[in-house]
């Protein structure tokens, strides 16, 4: 606030009464916190009754408190008020608009408008018809909520005896009579330990060129104070020696065994809770004698996604779960639990496939062997349409998708009926699915219902995760819609 | 006469303006005031609304209110610059002497109404810059100078977006305030449809010359703003920047570009004529919070996750100016600092 000759007694007598009250309420907010502190340092005064003694624990304690209050209050009392931060706070206490502050601030400024003057007369009027009222809230400090806790807790010290203070030392293991045996031992000639430094720190480990590497007596010699073999004196172990040799030669025997790779269980996979037993776990827990129609929707469709999750880490199963995820999204229940069932069986094929040890990992037999026995009569020959060369096209290659197989509901599906395309015989059923516009010239090879619904998740899926715009979020589900009316 | 009287007779004034507005135009009372706001400012006005709100006629009903000049242009694909700033023309004068003469174009005038300005091509649209800006035009070689008061009043549907083309940031910079007119209620429909039905005539009373006006503005920058109400409205746009260190999360996660330093001048001039004609002789904070979403709605440019989300950037204002208005107050714990 700029200096100013022009007097503005309503104004100035407003905004002082709006500072002592901003003073007032400092200094009790102040106080209060000079209190819980207070409190706080009486508690430890009275824990320490028993050095201080009784009565002038308590008066201390009582001291404590009431210099906490007053030096709070002093303290709130005696910090600064900016009079335009009081003047503003008048304006929104009061509904002035900013008028006071505007006019305080501006009376004092060089470039004053003539509006200025305006501003202040019609501020100093409605400053002088304000009925004073106290306008500053009361802010309690956070410690307030806390006080009970150190006024209780002083009450309950005042109140009881003494409280003993702590012993110094917290340990003692060795006994009077080990201690007595120490003294003598460190008197004989073996390990002379009077030559030893005496003042070392018992808490510091000591370092290891620091150790003493002296041979375990096997109950001939003394025990020395903090030594284990102490401990063990009594027991059977105190007279055992450490047998490097035997240690040794277990180890032996163990590298040996770690050559035999057939021998081996597979560490990577823990065949007694991994997640294709979860899912199996799921499904009974599921089933659990109740009728399809009885089955949870919800549940099964989470089960159904978590085989697909596992089918993407390598399974053949995909297809039997996207079959029964479209099963559930026309409610038929019955399919669905069939093709859960494919899925599962196919599922445990794979698991006592890897349990029967050829799947272990440097067996014999590798993945790609496995997969040509499975194909039955042209193991070990080139298959015309799913060969390496594809790579990774879709539908193409050896690829764990199920994107490969043809369902062989095709042709007893009404949904099959609008899809155009031709079925193609061959070691694989196929199905040609007919595209138009510029993909027309390479028809596809998807299995289109086996498809349709991953594809119809995946784009939920990316709705709901990605940044698709809004305006886009209808058309496309306008077009999976209409795949659907075909 | 005193500044007190001065501002009493702009009070009456902008009172009569409104009462003579309200005879025609139901409703769309802070519409009104926003116009009249942005008219004593100095400002062009952008009213965006769906087609049959009234705003043509709010805009004409404006300027048989004032004795000003008043010309409108419909904006079409086809409109070319000369066609709204004017051309040179051969004249043949009574000796048979061909001369060229400048043809002055609708531009000037003291209101124009650009409606529906978004259908117009962008070469079309750029011709209104330098006029709103400078207040002149040049045409061959020649600057010429609007008539004073120059106010630019222009129109655009939000909804028929093809075949249009939107104004870009740097021409929505030069409005003052962008507008939304809002849907009549039932109440206010009753009304409109009483008084257009009916035979009955409604005549629209001069209340206001044109260096009226130009006097007023004067006066209007006269009016003393505090400085801590000052810092609240650079407070405000700032926090439209995403990239300023104390911009609210909100900012940062849906605004790619705030307002410019006009937002700042259009929101505390405003804020000075809403005081005026509210009979205060300075700026509150409660101005600047009335007239944030007029004057920065169309200077927030959202970014894409912000398209995306559809935040409505009028929302989007006003939780930055509570987050502004909380931080500079600090409710409660002021008097502790």
């Amino acid at each position: 606030m700029a200096d100013r000759d022009e007097p503005l007694p309503e104004l100035d007598a407003l905004v002082r009464r709006i500072v002592s009250q901003v003073r007032w309420r400092r200094a009790e907010h102040f106080a209060l916190r000079g209190v819980f502190w207070g409190a706080v340092a009486g508690v430890i005064v009275l824990l320490l009754k028993v050095v201080v003694g009784a009565y002038w624990a308590s008066v201390l304690a009582g001291a404590f408190v009431v210099a906490g209050l007053l030096g709070g209050g002093c303290w709130g009392l005696a910090r600064r008020v900016a009079p335009l931060a009081a003047a503003r706070l008048g304006d929104r206490a009061f509904g002035l608009e900013d008028r006071v502050a505007t006019a305080l601030e501006w009376a004092g400024r060089a470039d004053r408008t003539p509006l200025v003057d305006s501003l202040i007369a019609d501020a100093r009027t409605r400053a002088s018809r304000l009925t004073p009222r106290q306008i500053v809230p009361r802010v309690l400090p956070r410690e307030v909520k806390w006080l009970p806790a150190p006024a209780l807790a002083a009450l309950v010290l005042v109140l009881s005896p003494p409280v003993p203070l702590p012993a110094g030392r917290l340990f003692d293991l060795p006994t009077g009579a080990e201690e007595a045996e120490s003294t003598d031992r460190s008197a004989g000639d073996l390990l002379q330990e009077d030559k030893r430094p005496a003042a070392k720190d018992p808490l510091r480990r000591p370092a290891l060129e620091e150790r003493d590497y002296m041979p375990r007596t096997a109950g001939g010699g003394a025990p020395t104070a903090g030594d284990l073999s102490a401990i063990f004196k009594d027991t059977s172990l105190g007279n055992q020696r450490p047998d490097f040799n035997s240690f040794l030669k277990k180890g032996d025997e163990r590298l040996k065994l770690l050559e035999q790779v057939d021998r081996l269980p597979d560490l990577q996979s823990d065949f007694t809770n991994n997640q294709y037993k979860m899912v199996f776990r799921k499904s009974k827990a599921l089933r659990g004698g109740l009728r399809p129609d009885q089955i949870s929707p919800q549940k099964l469709r989470e089960l159904l996604e978590e085989m697909e999750r596992l089918g993407r880490k390598g399974g053949n199963w995909s297809s039997d779960v996207g079959e029964g995820m479209e099963a559930l999204e026309y409610g038929d229940q019955d399919r669905a639990m069939d093709a859960m069932e494919k899925a599962l069986n196919k599922l445990r094929a794979m698991e006592e496939g890897k349990r029967s040890g050829r799947g272990l990992r440097g067996g014999r037999e590798t993945d790609r062997d496995r997969e040509r026995g499975r194909g039955g009569s042209s193991a070990g020959g080139e298959d015309p349409d799913f060969g390496e060369s594809e790579g990774l096209l879709p539908g193409k290659g050896k690829s764990p998708s199920p994107k490969g197989e043809a369902s062989k509901r095709l042709r007893a599906n009404p949904y099959d009926v609008g899809v155009e395309g031709e079925s193609r015989p061959g070691r694989k059923d196929g199905y040609d699915t007919n595209l138009t516009g510029r993909a027309g010239h390479t028809p596809s090879r998807l299995t289109y219902l086996g498809v349709i619904g991953q594809y119809r998740k995946a784009m939920e899926d990316a709705l709901v995760r990605e940044q698709v715009p809004r305006d886009y979020h209808e058309q496309i589900r306008d077009y999976f819609q209409s795949l659907d009316e075909r | 006469m005193t500044q007190e009287a001065r501002v009493q007779e702009f009070v009456a004034g902008f009172g009569a303006l409104r009462s003579e507005v309200e005879k025609i135009i139901v409703g769309q009372r802070e519409i009104i005031d926003h116009v009249l706001i942005g008219m004593f400012a100095g400002g062009h006005l952008l009213l965006e609304g769906v087609p049959g709100l009234g705003k043509t006629l709010l805009i004409k009903t404006l300027a048989e209110g004032l004795e000003l000049s008043f010309s409108r242009i419909q904006f079409t694909p086809d409109l070319m610059p000369a066609d709204i700033i004017g051309t040179n023309i051969i004249v043949e004068d009574a000796s048979g002497r061909k001369h060229f003469e400048f043809q002055h174009g609708p531009i000037f005038a003291h209101i124009l109404l650009a409606d529906e300005i978004n259908r117009a091509t962008p070469k079309t649209q750029s011709a209104l810059l330098e006029g709103m800006q400078e207040g002149y035009v040049t045409v061959g070689g020649a600057s010429r100078p609007l008539p004073v008061p120059f106010f630019v009043l222009a129109t655009q549907n939000p909804i028929e977006m093809e075949g249009t083309y939107p104004l870009p940031e740097a021409q929505l910079d030069r409005f003052m305030f962008k507008l939304r007119v809002r849907y009549p209620a039932i109440d206010e429909l009753n009304a409109i449809i009483d008084r257009t039905t009916q035979i009955r005539q409604v005549a629209v009373q001069r209340v206001m010359s044109g260096p009226g006006v130009i006097g007023y503005r004067e006066l209007i920058r006269e009016v003393p703003i505090a400085s801590h109400v000052r810092d609240f409205a650079s407070a405000v746009v700032m926090a439209t920047h995403p990239e300023w260190e104390h911009a609210p999360d909100i900012t940062r996660r849906f605004v790619r570009y705030g307002a410019s330093p006009r937002g700042a001048q259009a929101l505390v001039l405003g804020a000075k004529v809403r005081a005026l004609c509210q009979g205060r002789f300075n700026v509150s904070v409660e101005d600047l919070k009335a007239l944030a979403a007029p004057a920065l709605r169309h200077r927030v440019i959202l970014n894409f996750e912000g398209e995306a989300e559809a935040v409505d950037t009028d929302t989007l204002i006003g939780d930055i100016v509570a987050g502004v208005e909380q931080h500079a107050t600090q409710g409660k714990e002021l008097f502790l600092r």
